[in-house]
């Protein structure tokens, strides 16, 4: 059988969330590989939420946030944007390849935009492959 | 090069008619509606902007006025009652002065009292005239042959005197319009063949005033009720001026009936008559939109035309039945409405009598020119290339 | 804790879920989860019989979560809050799952559609179980209101409320009340006299006992919160006034475009190029003269000057036209041999009375030009042979030529921008500017007076370009929005915010920093930082932030999220090759 992607979709709820709603009531078709999970802002977005879901099992994060200048707390997409930057090096450090954590901006209007999001990200960790990261824990347990 | 706007255009040409055209806000219905309105010539919404800016060039070169029969469509279906038919109208008086070098149109169009005036003054001096020459040569008892009072030979002679008076002037507007429309307004090279290529319309729309039947809601109402009376009044005028001008002795000449220039003669005498009834009637009744604004010069015309096809049938008629002198006196009378009548053609909106026709020529002159310009750019480089 | 009762309820939509998920395998699946006491499915959720299902289901097996997979909580999460609280349980045990726009709207595939709208619901089941009852809070409001800026919409704003009997603080930079307003002579479309207009609102401020009108003074700090503002501002003398206050109304208004922007405009160097309130000046003043002293035969008025620009201001600054139809009339009946031209890209009249006066303009010979946006007009100098000053220059649009317009005065309508303070207010009053500067408004078309910050009102042209009836409507709807609040006498705080557990916190104060609304207080003696849940919008920005994981965000709380982040990921075993 074909590797279907696990991804995880942290979305803030007043433009992302808003936006995939979109998608749905535009019938817009997107892979299903997407299981969403809304917090009320990008900010809310604690990075442990992402190593989370890598550790247990999840082949991809998105993460989706109002476009700058629109949040609607003001500038939480950017205090969500200046932790992603230290996340994705933190990452790299631990050997999780650049395109499985992802932040995109999606506003309440752009509900073709999030499917485009979701089959590009999909595609793209479908050719990365699954996670090792929760093999890998599982065989670290396994040895200890 | 950018054109120069003029404020104060828009004051002058409210003396000529055009006094809604600043109302209109350019939606277009005006040349949508128009049936001879067309890719090349857009009116009358161009015009109407033209009028607005004051763009006195771009007004006095173009052809579109000329173009335009104001079938008043575009006037009832304007949404805030600019008046676009009434503008054109009012521009193609405007266009007439601009022709006429003189500055007598111009004078006449600003004030109808003064035209009345010249047109009574000519009338005297003409009466006055013929009334000393009758008295000095003939006898007022006989109408025609020897001792005639106003007998044909010199009547003749003074026709041919009058309408050389009257051709001049026209020839020298027509030249001026020429100037105008096909030298001044530029935008296209001419090459001079077209001239002889496109001359058939110009004979063409002259006698069969067709345009007039093409407008849309002229040929709605009443059987090409208007094109049918400009075209029976049109030959009128065309035949009774070559009768006039030619067989003037054996139109004079009777009691007895010349059926070979009479029956031409009634003929036109008709077709005058129903046109003139019917543009009186139009102008009195006001149901038409071309009749609702009539100026004071159109009455004039009327009534001076009116007169002369009375006075013209009425004098037959006396000549016929023997009544020698009641015949010369409403041949003076006669004689004194066609004088001012014919004088005053050049300078006046009846000039359009000509100016329609060759506008029409003018314009397929600039279409095929247009045409040629399109097709020769782009054909004649490729070729080159590949060679 | 109580030992957790779930029922689960998938809804049908209709067959717009139903079409692509298999209910009842999503149902008879969730049923076995542990916790799950009862789990059906039903045609509409929504509809009365669905939410009396779910209240008798609470009251006859005793539930105390509930989840329902159905729309997009967007959509009905206050129904179904509603109908746990009819049935006697905190609203905030409600979970939902949205497997209709995330599930059965996008996706065709049956069998995937039906096992991610499993994973979805048993996702919340997992989340439920960690719901907290969560109880609104209230807090005192105090009546006083601060208005900010003395122009039409201040004043009005302060009238209506003075004249409820409410004490209201009226303060102004300047030494005059009245604004902008106050430069104009007449207003358009109808001809009032902006003066006496503005006289009768000045007279009644300054007459009603319950207005203080504090003229050259400004606001230097603002603290607190929605009902509980303390102000501190600036007299004339130089003295610090400290005022409490429930409630603010920014009215700053606006100010002008620099035309010297605009080099093709010649304004500066040209004399006779002059801009809109200087031609007020000049009719205030009851003579129109060039700057020569001549009575100007031409006079042109172009539009958009500064607005409407990609390269200055993209915005219409709305007033504009309407002012420069009157500009039209005004020379016209000073100047009757004058000629105006109206140099224009789309003429605006869309206000009351606007196209009317549109009209009678047109009739009174003004010439309309209209440019095209992106070919600004130029302005030249003319010859001596010229009867005019200047000619400016247009690529005219309704007829497709380049013209030359002559001009001895030209008039430009200088466009709205925001004022170089609103930077400074916005941060002094915690509101938001757009790209452009202008105060950001709650909603633009449900809320338009309100601000995220609440308590905090916008009133008038300091959120966008507005005429005086809009202008004044605002005034009074942020008056009577600060009236209803008064009414109520308190202030319910929604039950979703941050708190802080004081024993876990350091005392770092990163999250005073980050918190947008200043909603995260510290405090010196405890050297402890706490949220001033009244001002607190819930984003989460601290809870994510804190180093100790002493900030709680209520209802979207860490073991919450996590609990679904476990929730969601238990794939079915094939799609791991």
């Amino acid at each position: 059988m074909a590797f279907e992607p696990r991804i995880v979709g942290f979305l803030c709820n007043w433009c992302s969330y808003t936006g995939a709603d979109l998608a749905g009531t535009s019938r817009v078709k997107y892979p299903f590989n997407v299981r969403i999970i809304r917090v009320m802002c990008s900010a809310r977005i604690d990075p442990t939420f992402i190593l989370k879901a890598l550790s247990d099992g999840a082949d991809g994060v998105l993460v989706c946030g109002c476009h700058p200048g629109d949040c609607h707390y003001v500038e939480g997409n950017y205090k969500a944007m200046r932790r992603y930057a230290l996340l994705k090096k933190t990452l790299r450090s631990l050997g999780v390849e650049e395109d499985r954590v992802r932040l995109e901006w999606v506003s309440a209007s752009e509900g073709v935009r999030f499917g485009e999001v979701i089959a590009d990200m999909t595609e793209k960790i479908r050719k990365l492959g699954p996670n090792r990261i929760k093999a890998e824990l599982i065989l670290d347990k396994a040895e200890r | 090069m950018a054109v120069r706007v003029n404020p104060k255009l828009i004051d002058e040409l409210e003396y000529f008619g055009a006094q809604d055209v600043i109302k209109c806000y350019h939606c277009g219905n005006c040349s949508a509606t128009c049936t001879h309105s067309d890719e090349v010539f857009v009116f009358p919404r161009r015009s109407m902007r033209y009028l607005q800016m004051g763009l006195k060039t771009k007004l006095e070169t173009s052809i579109e006025p000329w173009l335009c029969y104001y079938c008043g469509q575009c006037s009832e279906q304007c949404p805030l009652g600019a008046e676009p038919g009434e503008s054109m109208m009012s521009l193609r008086r405007w266009l007439i002065s601009r022709y006429d070098f003189t500055g007598i149109s111009r004078k006449f169009f600003k004030s109808t009292k003064l035209e009345l005036l010249f047109v009574i003054l000519i009338a005297l001096l003409a009466g006055i005239g013929f009334l000393f020459y009758g008295f000095g040569h003939g006898d007022i008892h006989v109408y025609d042959g020897a001792n005639a009072f106003l007998p044909s030979h010199f009547i003749h002679a003074f026709d041919l005197w009058l309408a050389a008076a009257m051709f001049l002037f026209l020839g020298m507007n027509i030249f001026r319009m020429w100037y105008f429309i096909m030298i001044k307004s530029g935008g296209v090279h001419i090459p001079w063949w077209l001239y002889i290529k496109k001359f058939y319309l110009l004979p063409w729309h002259f006698f069969t005033q067709k345009r007039y039947a093409e407008c849309e809601s002229k040929i709605k109402s009443k059987v090409f009720m208007p094109w049918l009376v400009h075209l029976g009044l049109m030959l009128g005028y065309v035949i009774m001026l070559v009768l006039v001008m030619i067989f003037l002795h054996r139109l004079q000449s009777g009691p007895e009936i010349d059926w070979s220039v009479h029956a031409l003669a009634y003929l036109a005498t008709v077709g005058l008559l129903i046109g003139t009834i019917y543009m009186v009637k139009g102008r009195i009744k006001k149901e038409q939109v071309q009749y609702q604004k009539s100026q004071g010069s159109d009455w004039i015309f009327l009534v001076l035309l009116m007169i002369i096809v009375v006075t013209g049938v009425f004098q037959h008629i006396c000549h016929r039945l023997g009544m020698e002198m009641i015949a010369n006196i409403t041949y003076v009378i006669h004689l004194m409405a066609v004088v001012p009548w014919l004088l005053r053609m050049p300078f006046t909106k009846w000039a359009h009598m000509l100016y329609r026709p060759l506008a029409m020529y003018f314009a397929g002159i600039r279409k095929n020119a247009l045409v040629l310009e399109k097709e020769g750019a782009p054909i004649s480089q490729p070729i080159r290339q590949a060679a | 804790m109580k030992e957790c009762k779930i029922g689960v309820y998938v809804c049908n939509c209709g067959t717009n879920i139903a079409k692509v998920v298999n209910v009842e395998e999503v149902v008879e699946s969730l049923g076995k989860m542990d916790g799950v006491v009862v789990a059906r499915s039903y045609k509409y959720m929504c509809s009365n019989p669905g939410q009396e299902m779910i209240v008798q289901d609470i009251k006859n097996l005793g539930l105390n979560r509930v989840v329902v997979a159905a729309c997009s909580p967007r959509m009905h999460e206050p129904t179904f809050r509603k109908a746990l609280e009819n049935a006697g349980i905190n609203p905030y045990f409600l979970e939902m799952a949205n497997i209709r726009e995330q599930c059965s709207w996008v996706h065709d595939d049956a069998i995937e559609a039906t096992e991610k709208a499993r994973v979805l619901t048993s996702a919340a089941v997992r989340r439920v179980k960690y719901h907290e009852p969560l109880e609104k809070r209230s807090v005192p409001m105090c009546p006083a209101t601060l208005v900010l800026g003395g122009g039409v919409a201040g004043l009005a704003a302060a009238l209506e409320l003075g004249d409820a009997g409410q004490q209201v603080y009226l303060v102004e930079r300047e030494n005059r009340l009245g604004g902008n307003v106050g430069r104009v002579d007449l207003t358009a479309p109808y001809l009032d006299s902006a003066r006496d207009l503005l006289t009768e609102f000045i007279t009644r401020a300054n007459q009603n006992p319950k207005i203080t009108v504090m003229i050259q003074s400004k606001l230097v700090e603002l603290g607190g919160y929605v009902g509980n503002f303390q102000a501190r501002v600036e007299d004339a003398q130089g003295d610090i006034i400290e005022l409490a206050v429930g409630s603010v109304v920014v009215c700053t208004g606006y100010k002008e475009f620099d035309a010297s922007r605009i080099k093709s405009l010649a304004y500066g160097w040209l004399p006779n190029v002059i801009t809109s309130f200087e031609l007020e000046g000049m009719i205030r003043k009851g003579k129109i003269l060039t700057k020569e002293g001549n009575v100007p035969q031409y006079v042109a008025l172009i539009h958009c000057v500064g607005s409407r620009s990609l390269e200055y201001h993209p915005y219409c600054s709305r007033v504009c036209c309407m002012t420069a139809l009157k500009y039209a009339h005004e020379i016209k009946s000073a100047i009757p041999k004058s000629y105006v031209s109206d140099v224009y890209i789309d003429m605006h009249a869309f206000g009351k009375g606007c196209e009317d006066f549109y009209r009678r303009s047109t009739e009174a010979k003004t010439m309309f030009l209209m440019y095209e946006k992106g070919h600004p007009p130029r302005i030249r100098e003319a010859g001596p042979d010229d009867d005019c000053g200047m000619f400016i220059w247009v690529k005219e649009q309704l007829s497709g030529e380049e013209i030359e317009i002559p001009a001895d005065l030209v008039v430009l309508m200088v466009g709205m921008e925001p004022r170089e303070d609103s930077e400074a207010v916005a941060h002094l009053v915690n509101i938001s500017r757009d790209k452009h500067g202008w105060f950001i408004e709650s909603h633009p078309k449900l809320d338009p007076v309100a601000t995220t910050t609440d308590g905090v009102f916008i009133a008038g042209a300091c959120s966008s370009p507005k005429d005086i009836p809009d202008t004044v409507a605002q005034a009074r709807a942020a008056a009577a929005r600060i009236l209803a609040k008064i009414a109520k006498g308190e202030i319910w705080a929604d039950a979703v915010y941050a708190e802080v557990d004081e024993d876990l916190c350091s005392g770092c104060r990163v999250c005073n920093e980050l918190c947008p609304y200043t909603a995260v207080e510290y405090d010196k003696v405890k050297k402890r930082s706490h949220v001033i849940y009244a001002m607190c919008k819930a984003c989460g920005a601290c809870v994510a932030a804190c180093p100790s994981g002493a900030i709680k965000a209520r209802h979207f709380t860490d073991q919450q999220i996590f609990a679904q982040i476990e929730g969601v990921l238990p794939w079915h075993s094939n799609h791991v090759s």
